[in-house]
């Protein structure tokens, strides 16, 4: 479904991204993991138009698209859920809208999301800024640290909805720094270091490799 | 009391001329982050544009108006498509110094065309002013308030009730997270620009029947404009407005009560002001851009 052949892609003279191929299949759930400034936020900036690829080639159902536009490459179905939320914060009358209809897309959270209208909690900012991504009816959607700066509680629901939402039928790509939540429940992954795939395969290989263990599961 | 009145009439006249100066710059700076030293220049180019329609194709007065601010939408679009767009992303500084050879440039370009002697514009508007119980005023100026009064209610309208002035709001928020959502920047951009010179030269061609036309005629106005962004807050639609406002009556008020050569020295006393107590404008907790 998606593919990235030997992207590079950098800021100005920073070369971030040093040649990075991976597969994403259709149905999959993969998740990127890797240290801060390892490349991952950049591996998804890529992909949906945000930064420049200044070499390699990013494939999405066959066509590159790593010449388009974000609006277009939106457009062909991919929709990037940045890190860190960054919703819009001050019109209460679009956030009231975007809220319905992430209600109908999450019933369980429909009661909990009418009582708020413009201040929102942390985790109520992340169902808002996943439920905006699939507004566009993605695909592909990319998660950028769906878990960053949530309580342990919200981390769990947010990816039980990631759950669901792979389960509708979604493809999802998904950057997370808590590398054993992500291995646990995505289906293949990748490790990213200094701009480059060091490891990938089969999530609970990598659960069980030496190295993971050592560097990213605290074991 | 009644002087007083008057005072605050002939500022409100004034002002909402600096406030539709102050909303093209301070939306330009505030979506695009670009500080544009060639605004005045759009002003000049619209009260240039209303002389050409009137002298020299003689044109309806209100034809010329609509002409005035077109050129200045057209103008700005251009400007924006040839010299801003391939710099999207450089620094601040880099499209400060472009926008200030727009600036002299297009005053030298004023310059060659017409000359440099002022020219007036005629309107059919009837010279003695009219009188509102102890209130008097020429029927042109009342009509630079009414127009002025229409374009800011009409730039309220695009910018908080269509798609695309929520578009531009978001934009102003979060640049990178808007083209995510679908909106394109580019055309956010051009239409930022355009809209804001189209303002620019509105007001132009509302006051250049009312002084003179001449090719320095927009560094005042631009030094006003910057003078109202500040007042107001950096992309602060609402503060842009009030503070034209407020500016228009204090020089008013200041070339009444103290002298009119301190006309000038009032808009500038009230800026170190704010830049002394409150450095993010009067209107710092508005919300910004709408």
């Amino acid at each position: 479904m998606l593919s990235l052949e030997g992207l590079r892609a950098g800021y100005g003279r920073v070369e971030a991204l040093k040649g990075v191929s991976l597969d994403v299949r259709p149905g999959e759930l993969v998740t990127l993991i890797g240290a801060n400034g390892a490349g991952k936020t950049s591996t998804l900036k890529a992909i949906s138009g945000l930064l420049r690829a200044s070499g390699g080639r990013i494939l999405f159902e066959g066509a590159e698209i790593h010449r388009l536009t974000p609006r277009e490459i939106l457009r062909r179905g991919i929709a990037h859920c940045p890190e860190g939320r960054r919703i819009f914060r001050t019109d209460a009358r679009a956030i009231r809208e975007d809220l319905e209809r992430v209600c109908t897309y999450f019933p369980i959270l429909a009661e909990r999301l009418r009582q708020v209208a413009g201040t929102l909690s942390g985790g109520e900012q992340q169902m808002l800024a996943i439920g905006r991504a699939l507004m566009a009816r993605p695909r592909l959607l990319l998660l950028d640290e769906p878990s960053l700066g949530l309580a342990p509680a919200l981390i769990e629901t947010t990816f039980r909805i990631i759950r669901e939402i792979r389960q509708r039928g979604v493809t999802v790509l998904m950057v997370e720094q808590n590398a054993y939540v992500a291995l646990r429940m995505a289906d293949r992954g990748y490790v990213m270091e200094t701009g480059e795939i060091a490891l990938e395969g089969p999530a609970g290989d990598l659960i069980e490799n030496a190295h993971v263990k050592r560097a990213y599961l605290g074991g | 009391m009644e002087e007083f009145l008057q005072h605050i009439l002939n500022g409100l006249i004034l002002g909402g001329t600096y406030a539709l100066l102050g909303i093209g710059l301070t939306l330009i700076f505030g979506i695009m982050n670009v500080v544009n030293f060639a605004h005045g220049e759009f002003y000049t180019l619209g009260a240039y544009t209303t002389f050409l329609f009137l002298a020299l194709l003689e044109t309806n007065f209100f034809l010329a108006l609509l002409g005035a601010v077109a050129s200045g939408i057209l103008l700005g679009a251009i400007c924006e498509r040839l010299l801003l767009r391939p710099l999207l992303g450089e620094s601040i500084d880099t499209t400060m110094l472009v926008m200030i050879g727009v600036w002299i440039a297009m005053q030298n370009a004023e310059l060659t065309l017409w000359g440099g002697v002022a020219k007036s514009i005629d309107h059919p508007f009837p010279q003695p002013p009219l009188t509102l119980g102890p209130l008097s005023v020429a029927p042109l100026r009342l009509f630079v308030l009414g127009a002025a009064v229409l374009l800011i209610a009409g730039s309220h309208l695009l910018i908080h009730r269509t798609r695309l002035g929520r578009a531009m709001r978001a934009t102003f928020q979060d640049r990178e997270t808007a083209a995510l959502m679908g909106v394109d920047i580019h055309r956010i951009h051009t239409v930022t620009f355009a809209f804001g010179s189209g303002l620019a030269a509105g007001a132009g061609a509302l006051l250049g029947p009312v002084f003179v036309v001449y090719p320095a005629m927009g560094d005042p106005a631009a030094l006003k404009a910057f003078v109202v962004v500040i007042l107001g807050g950096l992309g602060n639609f609402a503060g842009a407005t009030l503070g034209g406002l407020i500016l228009g009556i204090a020089e008013e008020l200041g070339a009444g009560y103290i002298s009119s050569g301190y006309r000038d020295a009032v808009g500038f006393a009230i800026i170190i002001l704010v830049l002394l107590l409150r450095p993010s404008g009067l209107f710092a907790r508005a919300e910004r851009v709408g």
